[in-house]
């Protein structure tokens, strides 16, 4: 009868506890005072769950920096971050979302931030498909504010662009504006072929490749598209020419970079790195360690950042950054990207003396003085649909001082647009398989990219 | 032995049962906007796709991992069929931009079709073999959907719930419409389950649940009926998954994925896969969890109140739930309700005309 006892009292109790849960959750309701509440949405899960930390971070030193907040913990940004004040009101960071990658979980916590824990304004999403859900999301929420924190796909800012939807950085095709230039004039490319991740950033940060390359001349011999986070790259490597057939290679597989390298190395014997660029998937992200070091002197696209850059403005964010969050990897684009968004919030505020909605929407600012920034006085500047016009810097994987394999400036490319000279457009289809075409035509940067070297951008001309 | 009129478990279950109702109408009055809008209607939409799963457990022997992709199927056909491209409208998919009517009933016709098409490849198979051939089922709609990338690929198509039939109306602008159109299509599907199963289809349907050989060898076409329950099961597996996209506003890969699968059947579970009922039962419970499971306040401990192991840890919490749940009660939620009548008939002695325990076949009768 003692079993048969707590069998019963075990799940009442189960019960109890469960409608308290439940009973205070509908009933509650979020404080309003007189506060600015905003929420910083990341992923806590999935491929990019590294970066927790480092967004949060990023976003919270720029609090700290222009809104008087208080660090909690210098080696652990999420313990959270008291005292921020923009236009005279407190800033409140109601929460952090955890996403994990995929579109439906990060609905799901935009919800939560912004409806359960009733947040004014979004700081994030942290990848592409997140954005482009959250994107369609922010329509229905006109009173809310939205700012990107890392997200490279071009759908959120191009074809769906909500009016309370701001971008501060460069999507993944702006990432690798240059790169295409530089293979056809360092590297005497002429033509390439290309494999690109089957979703959304893969195909955008390959677009930038191949509007770039083709732009200056070039010609895409082939494109293949491998799965998402696929395990056995055999058959894709297959459909490559062999090395002996073209020029190069455009490797924009950021699921399983290592795992696709390998089985390219299976299929034609060990790669040249000078056949191969990569985008920011060759350096970043953990393959720095893996990838990086098998590719010595390999062209990679970039990150919207100048990892290593020695401009005063580069030197003041990153002493910002460091002397707030001592671990934090300044020239990562999760912490830079995060910083400049948050920063551009607590300008918005200032002007807007605290309001929220329309208010704040107007009073964004169009212009930020972003670190790594140099064109036009240091100021990246907003499109017509608040989307980031930047500098962007693309690299070389290069051995450090102290032996470490890492990706070092080699170009500096000015003012670089989302739309490609018009290639893009917002009635255009997104990036995709055959999106966009290869073809030769003139870009706002072409012609302009200039060398830099040991981090100085000098005024050699990059032919 | 049939129950009597005036079983007071069954009044009770009625009275509980019409209150539950009457307080979900009240739902938007009583409750805060987002209670409404994501814990109930939610519960709302995953209970229906619960009460599917459970309608073939309970009365057809069936336990199907293939519900959610169906879900997904329907909200896939209303995702490419209604949504609309150029600028300033959605990316991913076919972009048809059609009629949403006909996308609604398109997706419910397809989504009906296709369970009856696995349902007839499956409905030889029981057990175990059954569970594989629906889970299998359910993996290839995930990676169909994900890698062909005309339908939307890895990416969501968003932004659907722009596109609703006129009879539906703006439900983002009013979001209590969608509310009450789920709590009104739960309450239809609940009721024309427990119809259905009272019909002589439903009715040899659990015979065939408990000795097919035997209805079998007594002229029963054992396939077919399981072929029709599965397709039945599907039309409303299709329901949940048009209510999903109209709520979520967009679908993508994941929604039909093993995890989505899973947490499917933990609601399903967690309810009682013995009564119907347990469908939304469970569905309110994982999704309480869910949503608060991280915002549990425990004052004696850290600085905050919050224990950190605790905070965001909704995995770990509804397992711990999961386990409870089968070790005490493998009947779910619904199982302790019918323990805790026991127990009380037990202390006052079984009333004149009650039966004690009621057979698993008749739950919920």
């Amino acid at each position: 009868m003692r079993l048969g006892r707590w069998k019963l009292l075990l799940p009442l109790a189960l019960l109890v506890a469960f409608c308290t849960v439940a009973t205070s959750g509908a009933l509650a309701t979020p404080a309003q005072s007189g506060e600015v509440r905003v929420a910083i949405m990341t992923d806590c899960k999935g491929g990019f769950g590294f970066a927790y930390e480092l967004d949060i971070g990023g976003a919270q030193a720029a609090f700290s920096q222009w809104g008087g907040g208080k660090v909690t913990n210098k080696n652990k940004p999420s313990a959270g971050m008291t005292g921020i004040k923009a236009g005279g009101k407190r800033v409140n960071i109601v929460g952090y979302g955890c996403g994990d990658d995929t579109a439906p979980t990060a609905l799901k916590e935009t919800r939560r931030l912004m409806e359960q824990l009733n947040a004014d304004v979004m700081v994030g999403p942290l990848s592409g498909d997140e954005a482009v859900a959250i994107a369609n999301y922010a329509k229905t929420k006109p009173t809310k504010t939205f700012i990107i924190g890392t997200a490279g796909s071009q759908d959120p800012t191009m074809q769906i662009a909500p009016k309370n939807m701001f971008r501060y950085h460069g999507d993944g095709a702006q990432w690798n504006a240059g790169i295409g230039e530089l293979a056809y004039k360092r590297l005497g490319w002429r033509n390439a072929a290309i494999i690109m991740d089957d979703y959304s950033f893969g195909w955008t940060s390959a677009a930038g490749m191949i509007a770039d390359f083709c732009a200056v001349g070039g010609k895409i011999t082939k494109r293949v598209f491998p799965p998402l986070n696929n395990a056995d790259y055999a058959a894709f490597v297959r459909q490559l020419p062999a090395p002996d057939d073209v020029d190069g290679y455009f490797w924009a597989v950021g699921g399983n970079t290592p795992g696709s390298l390998t089985a390219f190395e299976q299929a034609y014997g060990k790669a040249d790195p000078k056949q191969f660029i990569g985008n920011l998937f060759f350096a970043f992200l953990g393959n720095d360690k893996v990838v990086a070091p098998k590719f010595v002197g390999s062209y990679i696209g970039g990150f919207g950042t100048g990892p290593g850059l020695k401009t005063p403005q580069a030197k003041q964010y990153e002493r910002a950054v460091t002397t707030r969050y001592p671990k934090l990897p300044v020239a990562d684009g999760f912490v830079y990207n995060y910083y400049n968004a948050a920063w551009a919030l607590v300008l918005g505020l200032n002007k807007s003396g605290g309001q929220v909605g329309a208010a704040l929407q107007r009073a964004m600012p169009r212009t930020l003085k972003s670190g790594y920034e140099v064109s036009d006085g240091g100021n990246v500047r907003l499109d017509v649909r608040r989307q980031a016009i930047q500098d962007q810097y693309q690299l070389q994987l290069a051995k450090n001082a102290d032996g470490t394999i890492g990706p070092q400036v080699v170009a500096y490319v000015p003012n670089v647009d989302q739309s490609f000279g018009g290639l893009f457009k917002p009635s255009s289809p997104p990036p995709g398989r055959s999106q966009p075409a290869c073809k030769k035509q003139k870009t706002p940067w072409q012609g302009k990219l200039k060398a830099v070297k040991n981090g100085v951008i000098t005024k050699t001309t990059i032919k | 032995m049939r129950k009597t009129a005036w079983d007071p478990k069954t009044v009770a279950e009625r009275g509980l049962g019409l209150g539950a109702v009457v307080v979900a109408l009240l739902g938007p009055v009583i409750f805060s906007a987002y209670f409404t809008s994501t814990v109930l209607t939610q519960t709302f939409i995953f209970g229906i796709a619960a009460a599917s799963l459970i309608f073939l457990s309970a009365y057809g022997g069936m336990i199907s991992l293939a519900q959610t992709a169906l879900m997904g199927i329907a909200g896939y056909v209303i995702g490419n069929l209604v949504t609309k491209g150029g600028a300033g409208g959605e990316t991913k998919g076919l972009v048809l931009g059609w009629d949403p009517t006909l996308a609604l009933v398109l997706a419910l016709v397809i989504t009906t079709a296709v369970g009856l098409i696995l349902g007839a490849v499956a409905s030889r198979s029981f057990g175990i073999y059954f569970l594989m051939l629906t889970l299998t089922f359910g993996v290839i709609a995930n990676y169909f959907f994900g890698q062909v990338t005309k339908l939307g690929g890895f990416s969501p198509i968003a932004g659907i719930n722009q596109y609703t039939p006129p009879f539906v109306g703006d439900i983002l602008g009013h979001p209590d419409k969608l509310y009450y159109i789920a709590l009104g299509t739960s309450l239809v599907v609940y009721v024309v389950m427990r119809y259905l199963v009272r019909t002589p289809f439903g009715l040899s349907l659990q015979g065939l649940r408990d000795e097919p050989v035997r209805l079998g060898s007594l002229g029963y076409n054992v396939p077919l009926h399981r072929t029709l329950a599965f397709g039945f099961a599907a039309f409303v597996a299709a329901l949940a998954g048009v209510l999903l996209v109209w709520w979520d506003g967009q679908i993508a890969p994941q929604n039909l994925g093993l995890g989505a699968t899973i947490d499917l059947l933990i609601i399903a579970v967690i309810g009682g896969l013995g009564r119907l009922e347990g469908a939304w039962l469970g569905a309110f419970a994982f999704i309480v969890i869910n949503n608060y499971v991280r915002d549990i306040q425990f004052p004696f401990a850290s600085e905050k109140g919050v224990l950190p192991w605790v905070g965001g840890s909704f995995n770990t919490v509804i397992g711990v739930v999961f386990l409870v749940i089968v070790l005490v009660s493998p009947d779910g939620l619904m199982g302790i309700w019918n323990r805790m009548w026991d127990a009380v008939r037990r202390r006052g002695g079984p009333s004149q005309g009650v039966e004690t325990r009621e057979p698993a076949a008749e739950a919920g009768t």
